[in-house]
């Protein structure tokens, strides 16, 4: 077997721009993730017996079912279902903001639900409103119990992205494999997009650690 | 008119009926001292107080609002009752100054720079204003709860709750504790507390009450109830603590 690790170099660009592609999926993904997560799990926390039933709903359905079903559902049944159509990148972006932010929820739900009940009640206890217990008091705790699941599910998300091949869109894995289709060099190019992914974790889990040091759990 | 008003107050938790048909009134002024067996009551009748428990019968009014006049109202109610926990419950992201200054700020609406200002003299009060800056978790137990004293006090309530506030501490840190609350007391501080100090509830209580399976047993004198007590069950109580 004769590899020639050169051939990387040649491909790089194509292979940068499949990253790119990766990381602005992630992103936008998780941003909308988040927001959705922070609302769900706010509604599972605090809210009374119908929200709390419709964001559990909505946690079950999307952790009961793989995120390539979903995607593809996105893709290729809301077309025929609602006759909505949309291209690949935003089915992409959707499944990610769908699929971690119910994942989101339930980490929320949970740092809300870890924080002392005697914290809340001596902030009621003062006179404070229950929104003020949550901004000022609930919540910052909360926060730093979110980040080490949070930056968990961050990674998760990321990978997750390299599942969109099956709809096409350009990310990194699937530019890999359009590479390999071309010039069946498996090894150097499965290799050089293996430490990609790792790069762009790895970075992530650093820069988890220095929020974390930052924070420290209280 | 009664600072605090009792009148037929029930309270269930479910099918269990934690108090049953409570009738007190409390002055302004009084120090009043709960006692009583495990599972009586007590805690629920103070937390009926403030309303961090909804009562289920009857009518209860705190300087003649009603605990049932919606959240709007209550909220007047917590700010005039003050309340200290067994835990402590001080806010762990916040200093010692933070801590107390965070009710003038966030419930009186002051500004920065006059919530710390009561902070300061409030933490100076409880003898902890070279404390100021450290963080609960640098703090002793005692004083700890010194600070959460501060803190309730520094919305400037007419009357104080305590929940057994020297039960999580050790035996030579309750006094600091209670002095404080001695001070209180001798300023003319209302004050409901719940305790096991009985020489607390001698030397600083106008008024001792005796809690039994969710009813007021005995509402009296300390002095008189607990050299000479009657009730046999208030009798067979104190030899329990003792
Ligand atoms: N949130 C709750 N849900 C259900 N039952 C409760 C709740 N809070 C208290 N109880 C019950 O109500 C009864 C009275 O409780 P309470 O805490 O008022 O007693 P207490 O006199 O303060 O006792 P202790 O001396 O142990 O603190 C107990 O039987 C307790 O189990
Ligand atoms: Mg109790």
């Amino acid at each position: 077997m004769n590899t020639d690790w050169s051939v990387i170099t040649g491909f790089l660009p194509e292979l940068l721009d499949g990253a790119e592609m990766t990381l602005y999926i992630t992103l936008v993904g998780l941003a909308g993730g988040m927001a959705v997560g922070v609302v769900a799990g706010l509604m599972r926390a605090y809210g009374h017996w119908t929200l709390n039933y419709v964001a559990m709903a909505y946690i079950e359905l999307i952790r009961g079912t793989p995120i390539v079903v979903q995607v593809m559902f996105l893709y290729f049944a809301l077309p025929v279902l609602a006759s909505i159509r949309i291209d690949p990148l935003t089915a992409a972006m959707i499944a990610i903001v769908v699929n971690a932010g119910a994942y989101i929820a339930e980490i929320v739900r949970g740092a809300l639900q870890s924080i002392s009940r005697g914290l809340a009640e001596a902030g009621l206890a003062l006179g404070l409103p229950r929104w003020k217990v949550l901004v000022y008091i609930v919540g910052p705790l909360a926060f730093r119990r979110l980040i080490p699941p949070l930056g968990n599910q961050c990674i998760v998300s990321l990978k997750d992205t390299s599942l969109f091949i099956v709809i096409g869109v350009s990310e990194l894995t699937r530019t890999g494999q359009e590479i390999m289709a071309a010039n069946f060099r498996a090894v150097e190019i499965w290799t050089a997009i293996a430490a990609i992914y790792l790069i762009m974790t790895g970075t992530l889990t650093l820069l988890l650690r220095v929020i974390e040091r930052r924070l420290r759990i209280l | 008119m009664s600072i605090i008003q009792f009148r037929g107050v029930s309270k269930h938790f479910d099918e269990l009926r934690v108090l049953d048909e409570v009738d007190l009134s409390i002055e302004q002024g009084e120090v009043v001292v709960l006692i009583g067996p495990s599972g009586s009551g007590k805690s629920t009748l103070l937390r009926c107080i403030n309303g961090l428990e909804q009562i289920t019968g009857g009518d209860l009014r705190v300087d003649d609002i009603s605990v049932l006049a919606g959240n709007a109202r209550l909220r007047e109610i917590r700010q005039e009752a003050g309340m200290v926990f067994q835990q402590f419950n001080l806010f762990p992201q916040l200093t010692a100054l933070q801590n107390v200054a965070f009710g003038p700020r966030h419930v009186r609406g002051k500004s920065r720079r006059e919530a710390e200002e009561i902070g300061l003299e409030l933490l100076d009060k409880v003898g902890l204003k070279e404390r100021a800056h450290h963080y609960p978790a640098e703090l002793s137990g005692g004083q700890q709860q010194r600070v959460a004293i501060a803190r309730a006090l520094a919305v400037r309530p007419k009357v104080m709750l305590f929940d057994e506030p020297t039960s999580a501490l050790d035996p030579e840190l309750k006094q600091e504790v209670l002095n404080v609350m001695r001070n209180l007391a001798e300023e003319g501080m209302t004050m409901v507390v719940v305790t096991h100090e009985m020489a607390f509830a001698r030397q600083v209580g106008s008024r001792l009450i005796f809690m039994e399976h969710g009813k007021i047993a005995v509402d009296g004198d300390p002095c008189e109830m607990l050299c000479n007590p009657t009730n046999p069950r208030l009798k067979d109580f104190l030899r329990h603590v003792h």
